[in-house]
């Protein structure tokens, strides 16, 4: 919302106060100033008289001007570019020296004609074209034959001379779009009167328009019938006004019915009477048909759209665009004017579907004040009657719905300053109401009624009392104090905390934290979709295809980030992310890591590429970490149908009878379509739900032997087929109670061993609760031997 | 003649150990001069055929011959061994400058650090880390929270929809309801960190993905100085001792008043400069006393129960704090750039 604050010092006397002053106390009583700016700028500027005008020799479109600036500066030569430039022409001159938006005025010699000034376009002045017809934009101002030459107050005859404050109006505070509540509002926080004139005209005779609604999306609606008004100009200071405030002028009656709705906020139209088929104007919403409006384009218009009727045809889309068919011109004599009352959300559906959003338009969706149509009508009336000619007005018709208002409110000073946190006594707050146009009537020394203003659609309730009451006063006067509460555990569930440790642990072992989008194409959510086939979420109104589906896995998009940084010759990398993942069926959180390249084990000097164990071992670190113990998971192997993993290297985690995990290599197929190039890459998607929640048990200590265990290595021959883990397993098993510890050490394939064979070296550790003989450990060692040969068809080797 | 003798030899001795080079060869001196059949050994082993006046005299002299003997081979053997192992760690010696092993921590994506942080502040401070769904319900994200259907406040945020009554969350706000309802009118104290969505075009300054922290506490009797003053110590630990905060009204249509806070910028320190456009001060974030009717809807009596509410934007503090020039930044996740951060700093 534009202000001028030429406009507003009509109302109220705000003379002491600079344009920034004003601006920093609406800021500071939550009206926010988005910028302060001059309408127009420029020193050393003279009303010149143009008394001869000839063609530049060398130049095709340059004129050289004899021009008078008056008795002061005499007559200077100019040169000029302008095509509207002509002997007997008042203009604005910007003398040598003169300070212009776009630089300096300098004496200047072009195409060796000496030039001394310059004659202005309003544009140069810093004037905002919108504001200006294309003429205007096109050459320089044309000033009125009566300017008087040398006149050096060039703005201020121009009404230029003028400050405006954009203000950012919020949500609640719709009555900020009027002139008139802006000067209140800067009047209550100055603590200074406004004056908001009102205006009557004479009536004249009874008119035979007839207004109504058939729908509860007008709840108001004014009409009047003014005769003999002429189609002209609009005055200087309205037109000033208009410019100030972004509105382009277009002729008298156009211009009135703008300018009442920047004072007052509220939208008024305008029908050409002569032009209807009947004096009827029926508000209506459910016309459907082709509606062509004064922009000369056709709208379809469709049910719930309110429309203004006559004879059931649409004259007038509420509170958005006229119709062409019955609109003002330069012939029009007898209008209706129309001051109503829209639902807004009706006239923001309507307005954002045909894409028609204007000043009137926006109005309504924010909210009017629905009690002022007669007073808008009559002032409308009041500049027809000056400015148009008008002649004869007729009394106001009005239809208007039953409605119930919240006018009072019942408050209390103590009520308020709790909430507040302040110590306001009641007279600071009747003070300050008062100020802000709220009744006041009291009713002990700490209760009272406050009557609320018609044109504050926003206070309902205490609550929006104590905000008034702080927003002038000042957020000063709240005293700082943390809240006295009942001391409780706060902190991280167990949940949160672990997720919390597993991703410190993944820091600390050196992987990078990554954060991706949420949002993937269709195409990509399917991607590496390790884990589930639950149904995503799709978004209805997405912005590009790029982003239209809620992912239910994380491991997609980091592997866009992984390659996003092999592209950039970040090649060797340890990504992570957890996030919620949300599906239609579930919400979990879910972790997912790429590998890919090496892993820098002294920097450059010694890496060795990830693979399939890399990940395993994070995967156990991660069991490790939260204490569960190794008999509790398993990896088993995982069956790709997409191709997306290396089928020999890629397992399933499986916890609680659940696939909660899966990871592997890449299969060979992915490295070009991912865009990761030749490079090695191990890959991780993993639902921590079940993990997050797990119980674990306490450990009791176990004691330590006192006794030595005994070590002995054995190298056995197995079909490559047997897993490392299976030949642990018979060794336990066959070893209960003598065997403490087996660890594979060594594995090998190659000569001279047969191709399906492999030789496997296991460390075992054995001991008792007492000191082993040799005995015991033949034995033990003999039963091994055996059940390994017996049930892996191992062969030993010695 | 015995006494020259025994000089000769003793002197011979002190001669070949002072000019030995190895061990080695002390070895082959030890057996020399004191081994069983060395002249000394042999002569103190024919002491007995001297005459008893002559025997005390040199059999003192041969023993303090052999013990000055022994203590020069010992001393020279320390010597030598000293010497080698000076040798030997002179040959040791490595490039201290080379790389160490690898015990790097990750980079941490700003995101993250802040988003940790800020947590860590409100959990210091007694508060609990509430949750809720970024899939959310029309009547969470808006309804519950005073924003009812056609509400002009929609108009400020910009939605994804899934369907009619489904959307991503737009804000934190929809956790405080859920909240409110799981804490059936008893006193709260929670912050929900949470990515929220809004349908705007990506650029150097819009995200349609960021993230907020939301903070909610209800109790009897809480006001706006308690909402100040919770912000202050926020604001201190997180930006710094020096910084002070201020509060501007605003709007929100879910607290009454609704305040934006402002913090001294750290740059200029409040005086002044181009990254607070002048003014002293940067607005961090936004907040108020919860409305009473969010509080009727969610079953709380807003004659008995009162509270504030806050919502933090992770990214813009992150921005602020490490001076980052585009939001995407957080999202593309160069290493470069995350390992610029590690758990704090």
């Amino acid at each position: 919302m534009l202000v001028s604050l030429k406009e507003i010092k009509n109302y109220v006397n705000i003379d002491g106060y600079t344009a920034n002053e004003i601006a920093d106390k609406l800021t500071f009583a939550g009206i926010e100033v988005e910028e302060v700016s001059s309408l127009a700028s420029g020193t050393n500027l003279v009303v010149g008289h143009i008394l001869e005008c000839e063609k530049h020799p060398d130049s095709d479109h340059l004129h050289i001007l004899k021009v008078d600036l008056g008795p002061k500066y005499g007559v200077e030569q100019i040169v000029c570019g302008a095509p509207n430039a002509r002997k007997d022409l008042k203009v604005i001159v910007a003398r040598v020296g003169a300070k212009l938006p776009g630089g300096e005025i300098k004496k200047g010699v072009i195409r060796g004609v000496e030039s001394n000034g310059m004659c202005c376009s309003l544009l140069e002045l810093g004037v905002d074209a919108k504001s200006l017809s294309e003429k205007q934009t096109k050459g320089i101002e044309e000033l009125p034959s009566d300017a008087v030459t040398g006149n050096e107050d060039v703005l201020g005859y121009l009404g230029l001379d003028d400050e405006v404050l954009n203000l950012k109006i919020l949500a609640n505070r719709p009555d900020l779009l009027s002139i008139y509540n802006v000067a209140r509002e800067i009047a209550a926080i100055l603590d200074l009167k406004a004056n908001i004139p009102t205006h009557e005209v004479k009536e004249t005779f009874k008119t035979d328009l007839v207004v109504g609604s058939s729908t509860s999306r007008c709840s108001q609606f004014s009409g009047r019938e003014i005769k003999g008004i002429k189609i002209k100009e609009s005055p200087k200071f309205m037109k000033e006004a208009l410019t100030a405030m972004g509105v382009r002028s277009i002729s008298n009656i156009v211009d009135i019915g703008n300018y009442v709705m920047l004072l007052t906020g509220q939208p008024l139209h305008m029908y050409d009477a002569d032009k209807l088929e009947k004096a009827e104007l029926i508000a209506k919403d459910d016309y459907q048909g082709d509606f062509v409006a004064l922009d000369e384009k056709s709208y379809k218009v469709i049910p719930n759209d309110i429309v203004i009727t006559t004879n059931n045809k649409p004259m007038c889309l509420g509170g958005v665009m006229g119709s062409l068919a019955c609109a003002v011109d330069s012939n029009t004599t007898r209008i209706y004017i129309e001051a109503a009352s829209f639902d807004g959300a009706s006239i923001r559906h309507t307005s954002n579907r045909l894409g028609l959003v204007s000043e009137s338009s926006q109005r309504f969706v924010k909210g009017t004040n629905h009690n002022q149509s007669e007073q808008v009508i009559n002032f409308a009336s009041y500049l027809i009657k000056e400015y148009c000619e008008g002649k004869e007005f007729s009394n106001i018709v009005k239809y208007q719905k039953e409605e119930e208002k919240l006018n009072e409110l019942k408050c209390s000073v103590k009520r308020i300053n709790n909430r507040l946190g302040t110590s306001f006594t009641k007279e600071d707050i009747h003070n300050v109401l008062a100020r802000l146009s709220f009744g006041v009537k009291e009713i002990n020394n700490d209760e009272f009624i406050v009557k609320i203003p018609e044109f504050r659609l926003d206070v309902t309730c205490e609550a929006d009392i104590s905000e008034e009451v702080i927003r002038i006063l000042g957020f000063d006067n709240v005293k700082s104090e943390l809240p006295q509460l009942d001391s409780k555990v706060g902190g991280y569930t167990l949940r949160q905390s672990r997720l919390r440790e597993i991703r410190e642990y993944l820091l600390l072992n050196g992987l990078d934290e990554c954060l991706t989008y949420s949002l993937l194409s269709k195409a990509n959510a399917e991607k590496f979709n390790l884990l589930n086939n639950e149904e995503h979420y799709q978004i209805l109104n997405p912005l590009t295809d790029e982003r239209e589906v809620f992912r239910t896995h994380i491991l997609y998009s980091l592997l866009e980030s992984a390659s996003y940084n092999t592209s950039r010759q970040n090649k060797d990398l340890s990504l992570f992310e957890t996030s919620n993942m949300v599906s239609k069926a579930s919400r979990s959180e879910h972790l997912a890591i790429v590998l890919v390249g090496n892993k820098l084990n002294q920097a450059y000097m010694n890496k060795t590429p990830y693979d399939f164990y890399s990940m395993k071992g994070i995967v156990e670190g991660i069991f490790e970490l939260l204490g569960v113990e190794q008999s509790r998971y398993r990896f088993d192997r995982y069956l790709d149908e997409k191709e997306e993993l290396h089928p020999g290297r890629s397992a399933k985690i499986i916890f609680q009878n659940q696939v909660i995990g899966v990871f592997g290599e890449l299969h060979p197929s992915q490295y070009s379509k991912l865009g990761l190039g030749k490079t090695n890459a191990v890959v991780l998607e993993m639902n921590l739900e079940s993990l997050l929640n797990a119980k674990v048990s306490i450990s009791k200590m176990s004691p330590i032997s006192k006794f030595p265990t005994v070590s002995r290595d054995l190298a056995l021959v197995v079909d490559k087929s047997v897993a490392a883990s299976e030949i642990i397993k018979v060794i336990k098993v066959s070893g209960k109670g003598i065997v403490k510890e087996a660890n594979i050490f060594d594995v090998y394939t190659g000569i001279p061993l047969l191709e399906s064979k492999k030789s496997v070296a296991v460390n075992i550790t054995l001991g008792k609760d007492e000191t082993l003989t040799e005995k015991d450990i033949n034995e033990a060692m003999d039963k091994i031997k055996y059940e390994l040969s017996k049930s892996l068809k191992a062969e030993l080797r010695l | 003649m015995a006494n020259e003798n025994m000089e000769k030899i003793y002197q011979e001795a002190q001669s070949e150990i002072a000019s030995s080079e190895s061990n080695e060869k002390l070895q082959e001196l030890r057996v020399k001069f004191l081994a069983k059949k060395s002249i000394i050994m042999t002569m103190l082993s024919t002491l007995g055929q001297l005459p008893p006046e002559e025997r005390k005299t040199v059999g003192q002299k041969l023993n303090e011959i052999k013990n000055l003997i022994t203590a020069a081979i010992d001393a020279k053997e320390k010597e030598l061994s000293a010497k080698e192992l000076a040798k030997k760690l002179q040959k040791e010696t490595i490039d201290i400058s080379l790389p160490g092993r690898n015990y790097n921590v990750g980079g941490k994506n700003p995101f993250h650090v802040v988003k940790d942080e800020i947590t860590d502040i409100f959990l210091s401070m007694g508060f609990e880390v509430a949750d809720g769904p970024e899939v959310e319900t029309d009547l969470y994200n808006f309804e519950l929270l005073n924003i009812p259907k056609d509400h002009p406040a929609r108009d400020m945020q910009d939605t994804f929809y899934i369907d009619e009554n489904t959307l991503l969350r737009t804000h934190t706000s929809p956790v405080q309801a859920r909240t409110m309802e799981l804490a059936k009118g008893q006193p709260i104290r929670i912050i929900c960190p949470g990515k929220t969505y809004r349908r705007d075009d990506d650029d150097a300054t819009h995200s349609h993905q960021f993230a907020q922290i939301e903070g909610l506490v209800i109790d009897k009797d809480i006001n706006i100085g308690h909402l100040k003053a919770t912000l202050e110590l926020f604001a201190k630990k997180m930006f710094g001792e020096k910084r002070e905060i201020r509060l501007r009204p605003s709007y929100f249509p879910f607290t009454e008043p609704s305040v934006e806070v402002d913090i001294t910028c750290a740059n200029c320190d409040g005086k002044g400069c181009s990254m607070c456009k002048g003014t002293g001060y940067i607005e961090i974030l936004g907040g108020g006393m919860v409305h009473p009717n969010v509080l009727k809807m969610n079953g709380y009596d807003p004659d008995q129960y009162s509270g504030f509410a806050f919502g933090i934007g992770i990214e813009r503090v992150a921005i602020l704090r490490y001076g980052i020039d585009d939001i995407r930044k957080f999202y593309q996740n160069d290493i470069r750039f995350l390992r610029q951060y590690k758990k704090k700093a």
